[in-house]
């Protein structure tokens, strides 16, 4: 076993795993509040992601900029998304949601498709490119930076949910329906905020993916393999969905070096149907879950 | 206009077409599906076999969907098991199409209950996910396993043959799939008029109280899971015989959600819809070439529209009959029917 | 109110009855004195970037070829129409244009459409050729009707070995490609062409199709040390990623690409990091002014500035048919399934017009000629550094 290079293995896998966790919160965040099952959040990242690209290569501006404005345009993305097609629905049959869902994935493929056509593309680099060395083991110094940000990104979210109003809005509303409303708390105006917030996680995490493997049409398909961190996390617990996050980028990690890349889905998604065979609330999810 | 419908007996109450004016209808219908390879180009007939194999396929869904309300993402995936079943046995037994057909339907069925074992746990939307899981391990098998499937380099399967005819062309395709589809559609209205179908009615309306009346639960939804994989597994065989090659990638995800798209669209909970969605999805992005075609002299490129806006076509339909017209086509067509029957009233 | 709310409500299911209806008819067929061309072109969807350069180098190939009088005094015809890169468009398309046209030849854009349309060919007389360099279509027996525009893919990889053989035997060789068909395909033969060559295959990687994050990949790479790395099995995407990063770790492994990778897009895409990259292209590039290319000259003089690869293989596609259908009128043969193919197999030395550095012949229904090429950004251009390699 050559330990040196298993280490630089699990860094890397834990590398993608920030981008999983951050992408998770996302998704929690607009399951907590508004109970949806997203779709459609692969396909926010993308869009996310192709915002920077528009604005830091088709009208050139400096990076900074761009990703201000991909940010904005992501969480008024979510807003629209959650006023103009969710709110409708909510309350509905949550089977009709969740096809709505995937109805607007493939509404925000083809309009991408539509202004930026297929083609794939490469975003400008704006990270560092100085390797980086941890003791021995070498990290992509894109892999580090874009875990680091993700890091901050969601330490800075969980200290928002935890003090801001509008956080402690989002929590009520997300624990206990009713009572939120009657202690006053504009719920229509959480759904919004959890979409938003929702779509400037999702937007950042496509400009970090974007930034390390380049952008398509298709890198949505990020989406499943979040969809898959949440329920093994757990679809309402945020602790979960951080921790399986890293621990599927690891995983995928480790079957694609010492399996063969072809395995690297297989295990999600094998990892998922144990889940749901056996802990179906996921590692961390509350127990709440109708059983026959 | 028409007044009443009274019935005299159960038997009538229960029959599936009910009034003179839908046997004679029925009839016409036959009389032009005979018809129609006899005046319609190459073109069209393969794709009235393609939509054939989709409405089989719509058909299984939608009784999954919108009868038993659960949501299977793996519909394609299924088909994908008929298919190389009825490859590999084409390639290896040479035994006769039929038997390979069933054999196919009877494997999709197996694979459909072992994916569909999730159900039996948790309910609503956990089912959907796993299918989605179940679509990429499939996906994987038929990658891998390359002694069975040949792997990414595809199979090749032989067009089948009854009594010395080879049907090797939509022209002579029509007569196998046809009939099929229209037994497959029978056997599925049918199935609404038994104890199984209105468990899975009941199960679809309220799990709990259907618990109550003494349904089953777990077994029925496994039934109609197995049911729902069984319709992929003909319709996934027709295919395979129908295109005479299939490769992993002939069955993405993508496909799932077309079918989902089409029960959506048609109509769920209503073998009207299955049929009606089925051919409006295959059509859609015929009718939308057409519309780029009369649109192309006033815009540049707009050939390079097209698939683009066929994405967001499919996706702009199933929100907007999620939102506007949950009950799909079929409502509408109901709509249309009630209008005549009233007319020269108003509803 | 309610009949005009009907009428919206009927208007769209009418109008495509309405359109079905018209479509049902066959409508007249090409008249005797046309040869015509179908094609199910990928012009939109992922292999866009590739189809619409098809697609041009189709159209300015006929109009230049009916200029010149045509193909014994007919005229060629293009009928292509896009498929967003789906199997079932192709087909759908496919079957299209032929229950209009007396298709003679045809062009798919795809493995997977020209395996599952291959039996159609020989009922309608048509001779295929297409997009797709599989391996798999290499293959006279089960693929009579279709030949391959260069060399198929496992050839392709094949060149590049003979070369690395050459220029440093016994090097170390890593396979990196997707998990796909399309990067499938050459890697068990190029694996056993290597040993055959006493190369060292040092890795095979393999990444999920659409992969973001190559990281581990990339350490994989690392801890193979191989002197050349062959990818295959993508166009773009990831290998700047794997190239910037074996640079960051400080490798020197050689990269290399096969005929898709090969286009311009890679320089102009990767900047700086693409200077050294090599790989097999068996056409001439656009500035390739070496040596007497009367089609390229025709490019040239219709086009002021560079002409992708893949818009010459739209010449090349229309050169090679005019040659079959030539051979075959002046043979006073039939349109024929079986008679294109003789033709085709009796052709040789074929003049390509300097598309191919070379005469060409074929060996099964491949073309296994090409030629190493490698970036030279400061130049901005891709630079011969072999001659043109023929496989046995």
């Amino acid at each position: 076993m050559d330990w040196l290079f298993f280490f630089e293995i699990t860094l890397a896998g834990l590398g993608t795993g920030g981008l999983y966790a951050l992408t998770a919160i996302a998704f929690v965040l607009i399951y907590k509040a508004t109970r949806v099952i997203n779709l459609a959040i692969g396909e926010m990242l993308m869009v996310g992601a192709y915002l920077f690209f528009g604005a830091a290569v088709g009208w050139a501006l400096p990076w900074w900029l761009a990703i201000i404005l991909a940010l904005l345009g992501g969480g008024a993305l979510g807003m629209v998304l959650e006023r103009g097609v969710i709110r409708p629905l909510l309350g509905e049959n949550p089977i009709s949601v969740f096809m709505v869902t995937i109805g607007l994935g493939s509404i925000l493929i083809g309009m991408v498709e539509l202004i930026w056509t297929a083609n794939p593309r490469s975003l400008p680099n704006f990270f560092p490119t100085d390797p980086i060395f941890i003791g021995e083991a070498f990290l992509a110094p894109k892999t580090f930076w874009s875990f680091v940000v993700a890091a901050v990104v969601i330490a800075v979210f969980l200290l928002l949910f935890r003090f801001w109003r509008g956080g402690v809005a989002l929590r009520a509303t997300a624990s206990d329906q009713g009572a939120a409303y009657s202690m006053g708390i504009n719920v229509p105006a959480v759904y919004s905020l959890a979409w938003g917030l929702a779509g400037v996680i999702a937007a950042g995490a496509g400009i970090l993916l974007g930034s390390i493997g380049g952008i398509s049409s298709d890198m949505g398909l990020f989406g499943l393999t979040v969809l898959v961190v949440v329920i093994v996390g757990g679809l309402d617990s945020v602790l979960g969905a951080l921790l399986a996050g890293l621990l599927i980028g690891w995983m995928e990690s480790m079957a694609g070096v010492y399996l063969g890349g072809e395995y690297e889905h297989l295990v999600t998604f094998i990892l998922l149907m144990v889940v749901l065979l056996f802990r179906p609330w996921g590692l961390f999810g509350t127990r709440e879950i109708e059983r026959l | 206009m028409r007044i009443g419908s009274p019935k005299e007996s159960y038997i009538a109450d229960e029959a599936l077409f009910r009034t003179r004016t839908q046997w004679v209808w029925l009839w016409l219908l036959l009389a032009v599906l005979i018809a129609y390879p006899f005046v319609a180009n190459l073109y069209w007939l393969f794709l009235v076999c393609l939509i054939s194999i989709n409405i089989i396929s719509a058909t299984g869904l939608n009784i999954l969907t919108g009868y038993t309300g659960q949501v299977s993402l793996g519909q394609a995936a299924f088909m994908g098991v008929g298919a190389y079943t009825v490859a590999w046995l084409d390639n290896n037994t040479g035994s006769p199409f039929f038997i390979n057909l069933l054999a196919g339907a009877g494997m999709a069925t197996l694979v459909g209950l072992i994916a569909g074992l999730p159900s039996l746990r948790v309910k609503g939307l956990y089912l959907a996910i796993a299918t989605i899981g179940a679509s990429f391990i499939l996906q994987f098998i038929f990658i891998n396993w390359e002694s069975v499937t040949r792997g990414t380099r595809g199979i090749n399967i032989e067009p089948p043959s009854v009594l010395g005819v080879t049907l090797d062309n939509p022209d002579t395709f029509y007569w196998l799939v046809m009939p099929i589809m229209v037994v497959m559609v029978l056997l599925a209205a049918n199935l609404f008029r038994t104890r199984i179908g209105r468990a899975f009615i009941a199960i679809r309306d309220r799990d709990i109280s259907a618990s109550v009346l003494g349904i089953n639960l777990p077994f029925y939804k496994l039934m109609s899971f197995g049911i729902a994989s069984f319709y992929a597994g003909i319709a996934g065989g027709l295919y395979a015989y129908f295109f005479g090659a299939i490769n992993p990638e002939s069955f993405p995800l993508l496909m799932s959600i077309f079918f989902l798209a089409a029960i959506i669209v048609g109509g769920m909970g209503t073998i009207l819809g299955s049929i009606l969605g089925a051919i409006f999805m295959t059509l859609t992005p015929e009718i939308l070439r057409y519309g780029v075609d009369i649109l192309s002299p006033y815009i540049d490129n707009a050939p390079q529209i097209l698939s683009p806006l066929r994405t967001a076509v499919f996706g702009a339909l199933i929100v907007g009959f999620l939102l506007f017209e949950p009950h799909g086509l079929a409502e509408i067509w109901r709509r249309v029917r009630r209008f005549f029957h009233l007319w020269p009233f108003r509803t | 109110m309610l009949v005009s709310k009907l009428a919206r409500q009927l208007m769209a299911p009418v109008a495509a009855i309405a359109l079905a209806l018209g479509g049902a008819f066959p409508t007249a067929w090409a008249d005797n004195d046309e040869i015509v061309l179908g094609g199910s072109i990928p012009m939109t969807g992922p292999f866009a970037f590739a189809g619409l350069q098809f697609d041009r180098g189709l159209r300015d190939y006929v109009e230049w070829i009916n200029r010149q009088g045509g193909i014994e005094g007919r005229t060629l015809r293009y009928v292509g129409e896009d498929t967003g890169y789906q199997q079932d468009q192709s087909v759908a398309v496919f079957r299209r244009i032929t229950s209009r046209e007396n298709v003679n030849f045809y062009f798919g854009d795809s493995t997977a459409f020209q395996q599952t349309i291959n039996r159609e060919l020989d009922r309608r007389d048509i001779l295929m050729t297409g997009a797709s360099f599989a391996s798999e279509l290499n293959d006279p027996e089960r693929y009579p009707l279709q030949f391959l525009l260069g060399p198929d893919y496992s050839e392709q990889v094949g060149i590049l070995l003979s070369y690395i053989a050459e220029e440093s035997p016994g090097a170390r060789v890593a396979f990196i490609h997707s998990d796909t068909e399309f990067g499938r395909d050459p890697i068990a033969p190029g694996r056993s062409k290597a040993e055959e060559l006493g190369l060292t295959v040092a890795a095979t990687i393999v990444t999920p199709p659409g992969a973001a994050d190559i990281s581990s990949a990339a350490l994989e790479l690392r801890r193979a040390r191989p002197d050349y790395a062959i990818f295959h099995g993508y166009v773009l995407a990831p290998i700047p990623d794997f190239i910037q990063r074996a640079r960051q770790m400080g490798m020197n492994t050689r990269f290399m690409g096969t005929y898709y990778t090969m286009d311009q897009g890679i320089i102009n895409e990767m900047g700086e990091a693409a200077d050294g990259f090599m790989g097999v292209m068996p056409y001439r590039y656009y500035y390739d002014e070496t040596g007497p290319a009367p089609i390229m000259d025709a490019i040239r003089e219709l086009h002021g500035d560079y002409q992708t690869t893949t818009y010459t293989q739209g010449w090349l596609t229309g050169v090679l048919i005019t040659e079959i259908a030539r051979e075959t009128l002046r043979a006073g043969k039939p349109f024929t399934g079986s008679n294109l193919r003789e033709t085709l197999d009796s052709l040789s030395d074929i003049d390509t017009g300097g598309i191919f550095g070379q005469p060409v012949n074929f060996r099964g229904n491949s073309i296994p000629l090409g030629r190493i090429y490698r970036a030279d950004v400061s130049q901005g251009q891709m630079v011969p550094v072999s001659d043109w390699i023929e496989l046995e």
